[in-house]
């Protein structure tokens, strides 16, 4: 699965992609296109190229990638065998030059995390003066020639644009030859330039994975995140886990997020609790640090162990689709079909599932859940779902939402062995200030 | 010829144009040609798509736009890569226009370009901050035809206005059209302790009233005003429209009782669309329009030549349009001024 595919998940991803500051749009779309890391070792090693960069201060770097430019069409034409023109010429060098300076900075700063292929020949190639600055044109060094009928130029333009008809004659001449000349060189600077191609293409994309290591770096201290420890075996465990987005959203309104903890296994985990509980937010923050994880961002928790998945299903119940022509019911119902079906292939899966048949007749739907987690006794990657119905089986673990607690919600989240859930749904709706005849009356039915 | 030296005082110029074909092209060569560069660099851009070779409406032929050794140029790359002159590229910046990026270079050997530089008064207001990393004392940017937004006061501090037969080929018609503008131009700037508040305020029409408190009408702009049915100056000491002013607008204020005591205010004069038949009602009625800000206008060319053939008078036309406006005028291709 990409990047760009993952946004697509519901779980506010989104928010630390649009967090990041990334400062090239290689980079940008670099990170859109890579794939999902699965394999521990890949995750840490990844981890331990993204610390090399954490540890130290990358400021200076981060200012110098703000001119990276994409310029993977000017090489592309160099590959062709085109002869490139000033301004791609000027991209070449630019590059060139930048990467040799972020090249002396990584050195400095001890960072091998990254390695910028030596490019030395280029800049000689394309700085015959050895001016060392990052401008561009045919210089006169270049040819003899060029450097003749350019001094015969500028005398012949002494008087600006005002000119005898022989003299025009004379200056158009001089600018076909010099178009002619400019055209050699350049095509020669282009011979050159394509015996370091490949260095030039790994230049590129060694700068936007570097631009993209820098970004999550500091995204990392700008956000408090933590990085992961990838697990051997198939446990999970997160300690003040939290949701960037809803934690920021919250602090917007001065409150406060209230971090949960949670561990799990190969086991089905059941999370019970009261209506706005924060149920559903769990759900999304375990998708969202899992991705995190595998894409190799900081994570948001205070810290963490992770079992890398091969893929992460979020059932938030809005499967509906009126263009289907599928019920809100048959959509979740198809939704979780899907997630069985992969389970028993064998696929390695996060799925998380949020209450499971809410739309239907609580009988029903308890035993469709029921029959969801006798299906699904174990997994090798992990199975948890919210519901609000009373579930009695055996094999599973079972956290509840400790609930409201003299007037106020307490998220924490307690492990519990028994399935009854929480009777506060009219507590709830009554702090939320609804009318009052109808609470009144639901109490009466509720007591007869 | 004393407008160059007039110019030097500022740190931009733009020059706009009243209609197509009036010179002001070959105004802006005059200006490239005759300032002392060894005292000020300079850049030159664009608002969009300028200095064809030809001009794309009526097919006469458009001087192209002649730099000098020294100059810094921003154009498109397109435009960049036709260029018949030597020059040093020396950054490709992130503004975008329908030609491609737009690339900064500095002039190695004199000559010709086409200068196409960036599309939007916003993008031009970045340019303008951008390229004085280059030491750049004086920016000029060539303004598009019938666009006057370059010359926004937020963008350059001066300006040249060019005129000429092909707006009108009457002398007093083309007399009395420019001095209109010249007298928009010209509208004094808002004295008053609200002038603050109001540079703030990004969009809507907004009142000031009697006491100093500010007032949201509550409507998008001045295009809305219909869905007014109150006197909206009623109170008010101050009408403010961030947007356009229309001659909807202005016939509204000018019907009110209260039109003595209220201020008509816009942002600075290119945000006025209004006819000058609505203008001198207003202003016989008692309105009075001020700015938020001012450009300075430095002086006016004309092109006596419109593009159909028929030639005016050079002398009477300047002279005419010089005892209207107050200001110096010049036929810059007829008369070769030296400094």
């Amino acid at each position: 699965m990409t990047f760009k595919s993952a946004l697509e998940i519901d779980c506010g991803l989104r928010y630390m992609y649009d967090s990041l500051c990334i400062m090239s749009s290689c980079g940008r779309k670099m990170l859109l296109e890579s794939d999902m890391m699965t394999t521990k070792s890949d995750i840490d090693a990844y981890y331990h190229r993204l610390n090399d960069i954490y540890s130290k201060n990358c400021s200076q770097i981060a200012h110098k990638l703000m001119t990276l430019k994409d310029i993977h069409n000017t090489l592309s034409r160099l590959g062709d065998g085109t002869t490139l023109d000033d301004i791609e010429l000027f991209e070449v060098k630019h590059l060139a030059i930048l990467s040799s300076q972020i090249r002396a900075l990584l050195i400095e700063l001890n960072i091998n995390a990254v390695e910028l292929p030596e490019l030395i020949k280029v800049i000689e190639i394309l700085d015959p003066d050895r001016l060392n600055i990052p401008s561009f044109y045919v210089y006169d060094s270049y040819s003899d020639e060029l450097r003749e009928v350019r001094k015969q130029m500028k005398a012949l333009q002494a008087h600006g644009d005002e000119l005898t008809e022989e003299k025009r004659q004379e200056l158009s001449a001089l600018l076909q030859r010099h178009a002619d000349l400019e055209l050699e060189v350049r095509e020669c600077l282009s011979q050159q330039l394509q015996a370091y191609l490949t260095q030039l293409i790994d230049t590129l994309n060694s700068l936007s994975y570097l631009d993209i290591l820098v970004a999550k770096a500091e995204q990392i201290k700008e956000m408090n995140l933590c990085f992961p420890h990838i697990a051997e075996d198939t446990h999970t465990l997160y300690n003040n886990m939290y949701h960037p987005a809803v934690k920021a959203h919250l602090a917007q309104q001065g409150k406060e997020f209230m971090p949960v903890d949670i561990a799990f296994g190969n086991e089905p985990v059941t999370i019970i609790g009261a209506n706005m509980g924060g149920k559903s937010v769990v759900l999304k923050s375990l998708a969202l640090n899992q991705l995190l994880a595998q894409y190799g961002f900081g994570v948001a928790a205070q810290e963490c162990s992770i079992n890398p998945v091969e893929e992460i299903a979020l059932c938030i119940g809005d499967e509906q689709s009126i263009v289907k022509g599928v019920s809100s019911f048959a959509g979740e119902i198809l939704a979780i079909d899907t997630v069985i079906k992969k389970i028993k292939a064998g696929k390695k899966l996060l799925a998380l599932i949020d209450e499971p048949a809410r739309t239907t007749n609580p009988v029903e739907g308890t035993a469709l859940v029921e029959g969801l987690l006798e299906v699904i006794e174990s997994t090798n990657g992990a199975f948890i779902l919210t519901t609000h119905y009373n579930i009695v089986n055996k094999s599973v673990k079972r956290y509840r939402v400790k609930g409201l607690r003299d007037g106020k919600m307490d998220y924490t989240l307690e492990v519990t062995h028994c399935g009854d859930v929480p009777h506060e749904a009219i507590a709830i709706a009554e702090s939320l200030g609804v009318d009052t005849q109808w609470i009144d009356y639901t109490k009466k039915n509720l007591n007869n | 010829m004393p407008f160059i030296n007039e110019i030097l005082n500022y740190d931009s110029l733009s020059i706009v144009g009243m209609e197509k074909n009036v010179g002001k092209t070959e105004c802006l060569n005059y200006i490239l040609r005759k300032l002392p560069l060894q005292e000020k660099s300079v850049a030159v851009t664009s608002i969009g798509i300028d200095g064809e070779n030809k001009d794309q409406v009526t097919s006469t032929k458009k001087p192209e736009i002649y730099l000098r050794e020294g100059m810094y140029l921003s154009t498109a790359e397109a435009h960049y890569r036709e260029r018949r002159l030597v020059s040093e590229l020396v950054e490709i910046t992130n503004e975008r226009s329908s030609l491609g990026r737009i690339v900064t270079a500095k002039v190695i050997v004199g000559g010709k370009a086409l200068i196409s530089g960036p599309s939007s008064g916003v993008s031009l207001r970045r340019w303008v901050e951008g390229i004085k990393k280059y030491g750049i004392d004086l920016t000029i940017i060539d303004g598009a035809i019938s666009r006057l937004s370059s010359a926004s006061p937020a963008i350059s501090k001066a300006m040249i206005l060019s005129t000429g037969a092909a707006l009108s080929s009457n002398i007093n018609t083309l007399v009395q059209k420019t001095k209109f503008v010249v007298e928009m131009i010209g509208l004094d700037k808002l004295e008053d302790a609200s002038r603050d508040t109001l540079c703030d305020i990004e969009s809507g029409v907004w009142g000031v009233d009697n006491e100093g408190n500010l007032v949201d009408f509550k409507i998008t702009s001045a295009l809305a005003i219909n869905t007014i049915k109150v006197d909206i100056t009623k109170g008010m000491k101050i009408i403010y429209t961030v947007g356009a002013l229309t001659d909807k607008l202005l016939n509204l204020i000018a019907e009110s009782k209260n039109i003595k005591n209220v201020t008509l205010v816009v942002k600075d004069f290119t945000k006025i669309f209004v006819s000058e038949t609505a203008y001198r009602t207003f202003c016989s009625r008692g309105g009075n329009i001020r700015v938020l800000q001012k450009s300075k206008l430095i002086a006016v060319c004309v092109n006596p030549t419109a593009p159909n053939g028929y030639v005016l008078d050079s002398d009477t036309l300047c002279r005419k349009l010089r005892e209207a406006i107050k200001l110096p005028v010049y036929d810059i291709v007829k008369n070769e001024y030296d400094i």
